[in-house]
Protein backbone atom coordinates (compact mmCIF):
# COMPACT_ATOMS: atom_id res chain seq x y z
CA UNK A 1 0.00 0.00 0.00
CA UNK A 2 2.77 2.22 1.32
CA UNK A 3 4.45 1.41 -2.11
CA UNK A 4 1.73 2.50 -4.46
CA UNK A 5 1.17 5.86 -2.98
CA UNK A 6 4.65 6.74 -3.37
CA UNK A 7 4.99 5.33 -6.85
CA UNK A 8 1.70 7.54 -7.46
CA UNK A 9 3.22 10.50 -5.45
CA UNK A 10 6.33 10.41 -7.79
CA UNK A 11 4.52 9.99 -10.72
CA UNK A 12 2.47 13.27 -10.56
CA UNK A 13 5.66 15.10 -9.70
CA UNK A 14 6.82 13.83 -12.44
CA UNK A 15 3.82 15.41 -14.95
CA UNK A 16 2.97 18.15 -12.57
CA UNK A 17 5.16 20.35 -10.73
CA UNK A 18 8.41 19.53 -11.20
CA UNK A 19 8.27 19.15 -15.07
CA UNK A 20 9.81 21.83 -17.03
CA UNK A 21 6.84 24.12 -18.97
CA UNK A 22 9.92 24.19 -22.08
CA UNK A 23 12.08 21.69 -22.41
CA UNK A 24 14.26 22.86 -25.71
CA UNK A 25 17.21 19.68 -25.78
CA UNK A 26 19.82 20.97 -28.86
CA UNK A 27 16.77 23.25 -30.78
CA UNK A 28 18.51 25.23 -33.45
CA UNK A 29 17.75 26.94 -36.67
CA UNK A 30 19.59 27.73 -39.62
CA UNK A 31 17.94 29.32 -43.26
CA UNK A 32 19.97 28.70 -45.87
CA UNK A 33 23.45 28.96 -44.44
CA UNK A 34 22.72 31.92 -41.99
CA UNK A 35 23.26 30.17 -38.53
CA UNK A 36 20.35 31.69 -37.09
CA UNK A 37 20.33 29.99 -33.72
CA UNK A 38 22.75 27.70 -32.70
CA UNK A 39 21.83 24.02 -30.88
CA UNK A 40 20.88 25.45 -27.32
CA UNK A 41 19.69 23.54 -24.73
CA UNK A 42 16.88 25.49 -22.42
CA UNK A 43 14.61 24.61 -19.79
CA UNK A 44 11.78 27.22 -18.58
CA UNK A 45 9.40 25.61 -15.70
CA UNK A 46 6.44 27.32 -14.16
CA UNK A 47 6.68 31.04 -12.54
CA UNK A 48 9.44 31.84 -14.27
CA UNK A 49 9.65 35.07 -16.00
CA UNK A 50 12.24 34.95 -18.80
CA UNK A 51 14.09 38.04 -20.67
CA UNK A 52 15.76 37.29 -24.02
CA UNK A 53 18.89 39.62 -24.55
CA UNK A 54 20.85 40.68 -27.39
CA UNK A 55 21.41 43.24 -30.40
CA UNK A 56 19.13 42.95 -33.76
CA UNK A 57 19.55 39.58 -35.54
CA UNK A 58 20.88 38.28 -32.54
CA UNK A 59 18.36 34.82 -32.90
CA UNK A 60 16.08 36.05 -30.19
CA UNK A 61 12.70 36.41 -32.41
CA UNK A 62 13.63 33.38 -33.57
CA UNK A 63 14.16 31.42 -30.53
CA UNK A 64 10.92 32.46 -29.80
CA UNK A 65 8.92 31.53 -32.98
CA UNK A 66 10.66 27.90 -32.49
CA UNK A 67 8.59 28.31 -29.24
CA UNK A 68 5.88 29.38 -30.62
CA UNK A 69 5.72 26.20 -32.73
CA UNK A 70 5.55 28.39 -35.57
CA UNK A 71 8.68 27.29 -37.18
CA UNK A 72 10.22 23.81 -36.41
CA UNK A 73 13.57 23.38 -35.61
CA UNK A 74 16.45 22.27 -37.90
CA UNK A 75 18.19 19.97 -35.44
CA UNK A 76 17.12 18.62 -31.70
CA UNK A 77 13.98 18.52 -29.46
CA UNK A 78 11.20 20.87 -28.41
CA UNK A 79 9.09 19.57 -25.31
CA UNK A 80 6.15 21.76 -24.38
CA UNK A 81 4.41 21.11 -21.25
CA UNK A 82 5.66 16.97 -21.69
CA UNK A 83 4.70 16.59 -25.11
CA UNK A 84 6.95 16.55 -27.98
CA UNK A 85 5.73 19.49 -30.26
CA UNK A 86 5.29 17.46 -33.29
CA UNK A 87 3.10 15.46 -31.15
CA UNK A 88 0.75 18.69 -30.55
CA UNK A 89 -2.32 18.42 -32.45
CA UNK A 90 -1.34 21.95 -34.36
CA UNK A 91 -4.53 24.06 -33.28
CA UNK A 92 -6.13 23.13 -29.88
CA UNK A 93 -3.42 21.75 -28.03
CA UNK A 94 -0.55 23.74 -29.22
CA UNK A 95 -2.61 27.24 -28.62
CA UNK A 96 -2.97 25.39 -24.91
CA UNK A 97 0.33 25.73 -24.60
CA UNK A 98 1.95 28.37 -25.88
CA UNK A 99 0.98 32.21 -27.45
CA UNK A 100 2.87 34.78 -28.83
CA UNK A 101 2.88 38.58 -29.16
CA UNK A 102 4.70 39.31 -32.07
CA UNK A 103 6.57 42.94 -32.40
CA UNK A 104 4.14 44.45 -34.89
CA UNK A 105 1.34 42.94 -32.39
CA UNK A 106 0.10 41.83 -35.98
CA UNK A 107 -3.34 41.98 -35.37
CA UNK A 108 -5.82 41.87 -38.48
CA UNK A 109 -6.51 45.76 -38.80
CA UNK A 110 -9.73 45.84 -41.27
CA UNK A 111 -11.46 43.28 -38.54
CA UNK A 112 -13.12 44.59 -35.31
CA UNK A 113 -11.18 45.05 -32.02
CA UNK A 114 -13.66 41.77 -30.67
CA UNK A 115 -12.99 39.49 -33.43
CA UNK A 116 -8.96 40.40 -33.21
CA UNK A 117 -9.64 39.71 -29.34
CA UNK A 118 -11.92 36.17 -29.85
CA UNK A 119 -9.08 35.03 -32.63
CA UNK A 120 -7.96 33.45 -29.56
CA UNK A 121 -10.12 30.94 -28.81
CA UNK A 122 -9.69 29.82 -32.86
CA UNK A 123 -7.44 26.99 -31.03
CA UNK A 124 -10.68 25.78 -29.57
CA UNK A 125 -13.30 26.07 -32.22
CA UNK A 126 -14.22 24.27 -35.03
CA UNK A 127 -14.72 25.58 -38.55
CA UNK A 128 -18.52 26.02 -37.82
CA UNK A 129 -18.14 27.88 -35.13
CA UNK A 130 -15.16 30.26 -36.14
CA UNK A 131 -17.29 31.28 -38.92
CA UNK A 132 -20.24 31.73 -37.38
CA UNK A 133 -18.99 34.02 -34.58
CA UNK A 134 -17.33 36.30 -37.72
CA UNK A 135 -20.56 37.35 -38.55
CA UNK A 136 -22.18 37.34 -34.79
CA UNK A 137 -19.70 37.41 -32.18
CA UNK A 138 -19.83 34.17 -29.65
CA UNK A 139 -18.85 34.88 -25.97
CA UNK A 140 -18.59 39.09 -26.09
CA UNK A 141 -19.02 39.07 -22.30
CA UNK A 142 -15.97 37.72 -21.27
CA UNK A 143 -14.44 39.81 -24.01
CA UNK A 144 -15.65 43.06 -22.15
CA UNK A 145 -14.62 41.63 -19.26
CA UNK A 146 -10.75 41.20 -20.24
CA UNK A 147 -11.04 44.79 -22.37
CA UNK A 148 -12.46 46.23 -19.43
CA UNK A 149 -9.26 45.12 -17.41
CA UNK A 150 -6.85 46.63 -19.97
CA UNK A 151 -8.61 49.65 -19.64
CA UNK A 152 -9.95 49.72 -23.29
CA UNK A 153 -13.23 48.52 -23.16
CA UNK A 154 -14.53 51.24 -24.82
CA UNK A 155 -13.01 50.04 -28.24
CA UNK A 156 -14.97 46.66 -28.73
CA UNK A 157 -16.51 47.10 -31.93
CA UNK A 158 -14.20 49.75 -33.21
CA UNK A 159 -11.99 48.53 -36.31
CA UNK A 160 -8.62 47.58 -35.05
CA UNK A 161 -7.11 49.91 -37.31
CA UNK A 162 -8.51 52.85 -35.56
CA UNK A 163 -6.65 52.37 -31.97
CA UNK A 164 -3.47 53.68 -31.25
CA UNK A 165 -0.57 51.70 -30.98
CA UNK A 166 -0.90 51.94 -27.35
CA UNK A 167 -4.31 50.87 -27.78
CA UNK A 168 -3.46 47.98 -30.13
CA UNK A 169 -0.94 46.50 -27.94
CA UNK A 170 -4.08 45.88 -25.13
CA UNK A 171 -6.07 44.52 -28.28
CA UNK A 172 -2.92 42.02 -28.66
CA UNK A 173 -2.42 41.23 -25.01
CA UNK A 174 -6.30 40.60 -24.68
CA UNK A 175 -6.34 38.27 -27.40
CA UNK A 176 -3.37 36.00 -25.02
CA UNK A 177 -5.46 36.70 -22.32
CA UNK A 178 -8.53 34.99 -23.99
CA UNK A 179 -6.55 32.37 -25.26
CA UNK A 180 -4.62 31.80 -21.82
CA UNK A 181 -2.25 29.39 -22.66
CA UNK A 182 0.48 27.73 -20.34
CA UNK A 183 3.87 29.53 -21.88
CA UNK A 184 3.44 33.64 -22.73
CA UNK A 185 5.80 34.21 -25.26
CA UNK A 186 6.65 38.31 -26.53
CA UNK A 187 8.51 39.33 -28.83
CA UNK A 188 10.05 43.19 -28.22
CA UNK A 189 6.34 44.20 -26.29
CA UNK A 190 7.69 47.21 -25.23
CA UNK A 191 10.28 48.67 -28.11
CA UNK A 192 7.76 51.09 -28.99
CA UNK A 193 6.51 52.68 -26.17
CA UNK A 194 7.77 54.92 -23.87
CA UNK A 195 8.82 54.23 -20.15
CA UNK A 196 6.07 54.81 -17.81
CA UNK A 197 4.11 52.60 -20.66
CA UNK A 198 6.06 49.65 -21.00
CA UNK A 199 6.31 49.14 -17.26
CA UNK A 200 2.51 48.71 -17.38
CA UNK A 201 2.53 46.74 -20.27
CA UNK A 202 5.01 44.45 -18.17
CA UNK A 203 3.05 44.65 -15.11
CA UNK A 204 0.09 43.04 -17.09
CA UNK A 205 1.99 40.71 -18.77
CA UNK A 206 3.57 39.43 -15.08
CA UNK A 207 -0.23 39.33 -14.24
CA UNK A 208 -1.43 37.09 -16.49
CA UNK A 209 1.75 34.79 -15.81
CA UNK A 210 0.76 34.84 -12.19
CA UNK A 211 -2.89 34.17 -12.95
CA UNK A 212 -2.36 31.37 -15.22
CA UNK A 213 0.24 29.79 -12.99
CA UNK A 214 2.48 29.47 -16.15
CA UNK A 215 5.84 30.83 -17.78
CA UNK A 216 6.68 33.68 -20.06
CA UNK A 217 9.88 34.54 -22.43
CA UNK A 218 10.24 38.16 -23.55
CA UNK A 219 12.57 39.74 -25.75
CA UNK A 220 13.59 43.10 -24.47
CA UNK A 221 16.96 45.48 -24.47
CA UNK A 222 16.49 47.46 -20.88
CA UNK A 223 18.24 46.44 -18.37
CA UNK A 224 16.48 48.32 -15.48
CA UNK A 225 12.82 46.57 -16.98
CA UNK A 226 14.62 43.24 -16.85
CA UNK A 227 15.63 43.24 -13.45
CA UNK A 228 12.64 44.34 -12.50
CA UNK A 229 9.76 41.96 -14.04
CA UNK A 230 11.88 39.38 -14.93
CA UNK A 231 13.16 36.11 -12.60
CA UNK A 232 15.91 34.66 -15.59
CA UNK A 233 18.01 36.61 -18.58
CA UNK A 234 19.30 34.84 -21.52
CA UNK A 235 21.81 36.66 -23.48
CA UNK A 236 21.83 36.00 -27.21
CA UNK A 237 24.46 36.93 -29.73
CA UNK A 238 25.23 35.83 -33.77
CA UNK A 239 22.88 32.99 -32.64
CA UNK A 240 24.76 31.89 -29.67
CA UNK A 241 23.96 31.40 -26.22
CA UNK A 242 26.09 34.00 -24.44
CA UNK A 243 25.00 33.79 -20.94
CA UNK A 244 22.00 32.15 -18.65
CA UNK A 245 21.43 33.85 -15.08
CA UNK A 246 19.30 34.92 -13.00
CA UNK A 247 17.84 38.59 -13.76
CA UNK A 248 19.07 40.15 -10.20
CA UNK A 249 22.79 39.21 -11.60
CA UNK A 250 22.88 40.78 -14.72
CA UNK A 251 25.34 44.09 -14.87
CA UNK A 252 25.56 46.86 -17.03
CA UNK A 253 29.09 44.99 -17.59
CA UNK A 254 27.94 42.04 -19.02
CA UNK A 255 24.97 43.77 -21.25
CA UNK A 256 27.31 45.84 -22.46
CA UNK A 257 29.72 43.42 -23.73
CA UNK A 258 26.84 41.45 -25.28
CA UNK A 259 25.49 44.49 -27.22
CA UNK A 260 29.00 45.35 -28.05
CA UNK A 261 29.24 46.06 -32.02
CA UNK A 262 33.03 45.54 -32.68
CA UNK A 263 33.55 42.33 -30.77
CA UNK A 264 33.62 39.31 -33.59
CA UNK A 265 31.48 36.25 -33.26
CA UNK A 266 33.34 33.75 -31.57
CA UNK A 267 33.23 30.29 -34.00
CA UNK B 1 6.85 29.64 -58.74
CA UNK B 2 6.36 26.14 -58.67
CA UNK B 3 10.19 25.32 -60.63
CA UNK B 4 12.26 28.03 -58.28
CA UNK B 5 13.76 24.50 -56.83
CA UNK B 6 15.60 24.22 -60.01
CA UNK B 7 18.64 26.87 -59.85
CA UNK B 8 19.14 26.20 -63.71
CA UNK B 9 15.60 26.93 -64.64
CA UNK B 10 15.66 29.50 -62.30
CA UNK B 11 18.31 31.49 -63.95
CA UNK B 12 16.58 30.40 -67.27
CA UNK B 13 13.50 32.26 -65.67
CA UNK B 14 15.05 34.97 -64.82
CA UNK B 15 16.53 35.66 -67.90
CA UNK B 16 13.47 35.60 -69.91
CA UNK B 17 11.98 38.06 -67.26
CA UNK B 18 14.60 40.57 -67.71
CA UNK B 19 13.48 44.25 -68.47
CA UNK B 20 15.72 44.50 -71.44
CA UNK B 21 15.00 41.14 -72.56
CA UNK B 22 11.47 42.30 -72.52
CA UNK B 23 12.08 45.95 -73.95
CA UNK B 24 13.70 44.30 -76.73
CA UNK B 25 11.53 41.68 -77.90
CA UNK B 26 8.75 44.58 -77.51
CA UNK B 27 10.01 46.71 -79.30
CA UNK B 28 11.31 44.14 -82.17
CA UNK B 29 7.59 42.47 -82.21
CA UNK B 30 6.04 46.60 -83.18
CA UNK B 31 8.60 47.16 -85.55
CA UNK B 32 7.90 43.80 -86.91
CA UNK B 33 4.58 44.43 -87.23
CA UNK B 34 5.05 47.49 -89.13
CA UNK B 35 6.33 45.76 -92.26
CA UNK B 36 2.75 44.35 -92.25
CA UNK B 37 1.01 47.48 -93.39
CA UNK B 38 1.12 48.36 -96.92
CA UNK B 39 2.23 51.63 -97.26
CA UNK B 40 1.71 52.46 -100.88
CA UNK B 41 -1.81 51.20 -100.40
CA UNK B 42 -4.84 53.70 -98.61
CA UNK B 43 -4.56 53.32 -95.19
CA UNK B 44 -7.76 55.63 -94.93
CA UNK B 45 -10.93 54.25 -96.16
CA UNK B 46 -11.37 56.94 -99.10
CA UNK B 47 -15.24 56.83 -98.23
CA UNK B 48 -14.42 57.84 -94.34
CA UNK B 49 -14.73 61.18 -94.48
CA UNK B 50 -18.27 61.10 -95.36
CA UNK B 51 -19.57 58.32 -93.08
CA UNK B 52 -17.50 59.80 -90.45
CA UNK B 53 -19.58 63.63 -91.05
CA UNK B 54 -23.05 61.43 -91.50
CA UNK B 55 -21.98 59.84 -88.14
CA UNK B 56 -21.31 62.87 -86.25
CA UNK B 57 -23.85 64.95 -87.45
CA UNK B 58 -26.09 62.19 -85.71
CA UNK B 59 -25.97 63.73 -82.34
CA UNK B 60 -27.55 66.52 -83.85
CA UNK B 61 -29.73 65.61 -82.22
CA UNK B 62 -30.04 62.08 -81.21
CA UNK B 63 -33.18 59.82 -81.29
CA UNK B 64 -35.24 60.54 -77.75
CA UNK B 65 -38.87 59.95 -79.01
CA UNK B 66 -40.65 58.22 -76.69
CA UNK B 67 -41.19 55.07 -78.37
CA UNK B 68 -37.20 54.67 -78.90
CA UNK B 69 -36.14 55.40 -75.36
CA UNK B 70 -38.53 52.74 -74.81
CA UNK B 71 -36.37 50.05 -77.02
CA UNK B 72 -33.68 51.44 -75.44
CA UNK B 73 -34.33 51.04 -71.59
CA UNK B 74 -35.98 47.52 -72.51
CA UNK B 75 -32.09 46.95 -74.41
CA UNK B 76 -30.44 48.49 -71.44
CA UNK B 77 -32.36 46.14 -69.09
CA UNK B 78 -31.16 42.99 -70.76
CA UNK B 79 -28.07 43.76 -71.19
CA UNK B 80 -27.63 44.59 -67.23
CA UNK B 81 -28.93 41.40 -66.17
CA UNK B 82 -26.70 39.49 -68.39
CA UNK B 83 -24.08 41.15 -66.68
CA UNK B 84 -25.07 41.07 -63.61
CA UNK B 85 -26.01 37.24 -63.92
CA UNK B 86 -23.12 36.79 -65.30
CA UNK B 87 -20.49 38.03 -62.83
CA UNK B 88 -22.92 37.23 -59.92
CA UNK B 89 -22.59 33.16 -61.53
CA UNK B 90 -18.70 34.43 -61.96
CA UNK B 91 -18.32 35.08 -58.54
CA UNK B 92 -19.67 31.98 -57.34
CA UNK B 93 -17.14 29.68 -59.00
CA UNK B 94 -14.47 31.81 -59.26
CA UNK B 95 -14.04 32.32 -55.04
CA UNK B 96 -13.90 28.87 -54.32
CA UNK B 97 -11.52 28.25 -57.50
CA UNK B 98 -9.48 30.95 -56.06
CA UNK B 99 -8.93 30.00 -52.89
CA UNK B 100 -8.01 26.64 -53.77
CA UNK B 101 -5.75 28.17 -56.77
CA UNK B 102 -3.99 30.30 -54.09
CA UNK B 103 -3.28 26.98 -52.16
CA UNK B 104 -3.81 28.47 -48.58
CA UNK B 105 -6.34 25.86 -47.50
CA UNK B 106 -5.58 22.75 -46.01
CA UNK B 107 -1.84 21.56 -44.82
CA UNK B 108 1.16 21.90 -46.81
CA UNK B 109 1.85 19.30 -48.80
CA UNK B 110 2.07 17.84 -52.33
CA UNK B 111 -0.52 17.20 -52.71
CA UNK B 112 -2.19 19.84 -52.14
CA UNK B 113 0.00 21.93 -54.41
CA UNK B 114 -0.51 19.42 -57.36
CA UNK B 115 -4.17 20.78 -56.92
CA UNK B 116 -3.79 24.06 -56.79
CA UNK B 117 -1.27 23.49 -60.02
CA UNK B 118 -4.65 21.91 -61.98
CA UNK B 119 -6.71 24.75 -60.92
CA UNK B 120 -4.63 27.14 -61.80
CA UNK B 121 -4.44 25.40 -65.10
CA UNK B 122 -8.65 25.33 -65.36
CA UNK B 123 -8.53 29.41 -64.76
CA UNK B 124 -6.25 29.73 -67.16
CA UNK B 125 -8.14 27.96 -69.85
CA UNK B 126 -11.85 29.59 -68.63
CA UNK B 127 -9.94 33.01 -69.43
CA UNK B 128 -7.45 32.44 -72.32
CA UNK B 129 -10.88 31.81 -74.63
CA UNK B 130 -12.46 35.02 -75.11
CA UNK B 131 -16.32 35.70 -74.30
CA UNK B 132 -17.45 36.21 -77.53
CA UNK B 133 -16.13 32.96 -78.62
CA UNK B 134 -17.71 31.37 -75.40
CA UNK B 135 -21.04 32.65 -76.82
CA UNK B 136 -20.37 31.22 -80.16
CA UNK B 137 -19.74 27.88 -78.40
CA UNK B 138 -23.29 28.63 -75.87
CA UNK B 139 -25.41 29.63 -78.80
CA UNK B 140 -24.33 26.26 -80.43
CA UNK B 141 -25.16 24.85 -77.08
CA UNK B 142 -28.54 26.58 -75.48
CA UNK B 143 -30.02 28.94 -78.72
CA UNK B 144 -29.90 32.76 -79.04
CA UNK B 145 -31.13 32.39 -75.35
CA UNK B 146 -30.06 34.68 -71.96
CA UNK B 147 -28.45 31.59 -70.78
CA UNK B 148 -25.95 31.37 -73.89
CA UNK B 149 -25.15 34.99 -72.91
CA UNK B 150 -24.43 34.81 -69.19
CA UNK B 151 -22.38 31.87 -69.28
CA UNK B 152 -20.27 32.75 -71.76
CA UNK B 153 -19.63 35.97 -69.76
CA UNK B 154 -19.78 34.15 -65.97
CA UNK B 155 -17.24 31.17 -67.36
CA UNK B 156 -14.19 33.44 -68.44
CA UNK B 157 -14.63 36.19 -65.83
CA UNK B 158 -14.76 32.93 -63.13
CA UNK B 159 -11.24 32.05 -64.83
CA UNK B 160 -10.23 36.21 -64.12
CA UNK B 161 -11.19 36.38 -60.85
CA UNK B 162 -10.10 32.98 -59.59
CA UNK B 163 -6.59 34.26 -60.67
CA UNK B 164 -7.38 37.51 -59.15
CA UNK B 165 -8.31 36.22 -56.00
CA UNK B 166 -6.05 33.35 -55.38
CA UNK B 167 -2.76 36.16 -55.79
CA UNK B 168 -4.42 38.57 -53.44
CA UNK B 169 -5.51 36.25 -50.85
CA UNK B 170 -1.38 35.57 -51.35
CA UNK B 171 -0.21 38.56 -51.20
CA UNK B 172 -1.88 39.75 -47.91
CA UNK B 173 0.83 40.54 -45.00
CA UNK B 174 2.27 37.57 -43.12
CA UNK B 175 2.34 39.02 -39.28
CA UNK B 176 -0.96 38.87 -38.44
CA UNK B 177 -1.52 35.03 -40.66
CA UNK B 178 1.13 34.37 -37.69
CA UNK B 179 -0.73 35.83 -34.99
CA UNK B 180 -3.96 33.85 -36.16
CA UNK B 181 -1.80 30.41 -36.12
CA UNK B 182 0.22 30.72 -33.01
CA UNK B 183 -3.92 31.64 -31.62
CA UNK B 184 -4.72 28.05 -32.75
CA UNK B 185 -6.23 29.27 -36.54
CA UNK B 186 -6.76 26.42 -38.67
CA UNK B 187 -6.11 27.29 -42.48
CA UNK B 188 -9.53 27.77 -42.66
CA UNK B 189 -9.45 30.37 -40.05
CA UNK B 190 -6.69 31.87 -40.93
CA UNK B 191 -8.14 32.32 -44.35
CA UNK B 192 -11.33 34.00 -43.34
CA UNK B 193 -10.30 35.73 -40.35
CA UNK B 194 -6.94 37.08 -42.31
CA UNK B 195 -6.39 36.73 -45.49
CA UNK B 196 -10.20 37.43 -46.35
CA UNK B 197 -10.38 40.31 -44.08
CA UNK B 198 -7.27 41.86 -45.36
CA UNK B 199 -7.82 41.14 -48.96
CA UNK B 200 -11.55 42.32 -49.14
CA UNK B 201 -11.08 45.48 -50.42
CA UNK B 202 -9.01 44.69 -53.22
CA UNK B 203 -11.18 41.60 -54.22
CA UNK B 204 -14.18 44.13 -54.31
CA UNK B 205 -12.43 46.75 -56.36
CA UNK B 206 -11.11 44.42 -59.14
CA UNK B 207 -14.76 42.77 -59.32
CA UNK B 208 -16.42 45.66 -59.72
CA UNK B 209 -14.24 46.79 -62.36
CA UNK B 210 -14.90 43.28 -64.10
CA UNK B 211 -18.42 44.15 -63.75
CA UNK B 212 -17.79 46.85 -65.78
CA UNK B 213 -16.28 45.36 -68.65
CA UNK B 214 -19.07 42.82 -68.19
CA UNK B 215 -21.41 45.44 -69.06
CA UNK B 216 -19.61 46.27 -71.97
CA UNK B 217 -19.18 42.41 -72.99
CA UNK B 218 -23.02 41.80 -72.38
CA UNK B 219 -23.46 44.55 -75.08
CA UNK B 220 -21.30 43.45 -77.65
CA UNK B 221 -22.92 40.12 -77.28
CA UNK B 222 -25.21 40.95 -80.23
CA UNK B 223 -22.55 39.80 -82.71
CA UNK B 224 -23.92 36.30 -82.27
CA UNK B 225 -27.12 37.69 -82.05
CA UNK B 226 -28.14 37.87 -78.69
CA UNK B 227 -30.37 40.75 -77.70
CA UNK B 228 -29.19 43.45 -75.66
CA UNK B 229 -27.70 47.49 -76.16
CA UNK B 230 -25.11 46.13 -78.90
CA UNK B 231 -27.52 43.97 -80.97
CA UNK B 232 -29.93 47.36 -81.07
CA UNK B 233 -26.73 49.92 -81.99
CA UNK B 234 -26.28 47.04 -85.13
CA UNK B 235 -29.47 47.68 -86.14
CA UNK B 236 -29.27 50.73 -86.06
CA UNK B 237 -26.00 51.26 -87.58
CA UNK B 238 -27.35 49.10 -90.68
CA UNK B 239 -29.79 51.06 -91.64
CA UNK B 240 -27.49 53.95 -90.75
CA UNK B 241 -29.53 55.60 -88.02
CA UNK B 242 -26.73 57.52 -86.72
CA UNK B 243 -29.39 59.45 -84.33
CA UNK B 244 -30.48 56.15 -82.53
CA UNK B 245 -26.54 54.84 -82.59
CA UNK B 246 -25.72 57.81 -80.53
CA UNK B 247 -28.71 57.22 -77.71
CA UNK B 248 -27.76 53.79 -77.51
CA UNK B 249 -23.99 54.95 -76.79
CA UNK B 250 -25.25 57.20 -74.37
CA UNK B 251 -27.47 54.46 -72.41
CA UNK B 252 -24.05 52.44 -72.70
CA UNK B 253 -21.62 54.59 -71.32
CA UNK B 254 -24.80 55.96 -68.46
CA UNK B 255 -24.64 52.21 -67.72
CA UNK B 256 -21.16 52.01 -66.98
CA UNK B 257 -20.98 55.25 -64.74
CA UNK B 258 -23.52 53.95 -62.59
CA UNK B 259 -21.06 50.81 -62.20
CA UNK B 260 -18.20 53.15 -61.52
CA UNK B 261 -20.42 55.45 -58.83
CA UNK B 262 -21.57 52.28 -57.31
CA UNK B 263 -18.06 50.38 -56.76
CA UNK B 264 -16.70 53.70 -55.46
CA UNK B 265 -19.09 53.83 -52.59
CA UNK B 266 -18.80 50.63 -51.73
CA UNK B 267 -15.12 50.69 -51.41
CA UNK B 268 -15.53 54.32 -49.44
CA UNK B 269 -17.36 52.27 -47.08
CA UNK B 270 -15.31 49.41 -46.89
CA UNK B 271 -12.51 51.52 -46.66
CA UNK B 272 -13.67 54.01 -43.58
Amino acid sequence: MRLTNDIAGQESNCSNAEAPLVDGRGIGKSFGTLMALAPLDISIGAGERVALAGPSGSGKSTLLYLLAGLVPPDRGELILDSQPVAGLQPGKELSEAVGLIQQQLDLVPQLPVIQNVLAGRLGQWGILRSLASLFSARERKSVEVVLSRLGVADKIDEPTSHLSGGEQQRVAIARLMIQAPKVLLADEPVSSLDPARAEEILRLLTGLVADTGGAMVASLHSPDLIREHFTRVIGLRHGILQFDIPARELTSTVLEALYDLDREPED
Amino acid sequence: MIWTGNPKIRSLARFFEARWFLSIVLVGVFLWSLTGVDWNGSIVHSGGGSSFKDFSLGLFPPELSPGFMKLAIIASWQTVVHAVAGMTLAVIIGLPLGVVASGSLGNPSRSRLAIAVVVRFVLAFMRSIHELVWAVLFVAAFGLSSLAAVMAIAVPYAGMLGRIYSEVLNDVPEGPLDGLRSAGGSSFSVLVYGRMPMAITDMLSYSFYRFECAIRAAAIMSFVGIRGLGFEIQLSLNDLLFGEVWTLLFFLFGLVLLVDYWSTRVRRSLDS
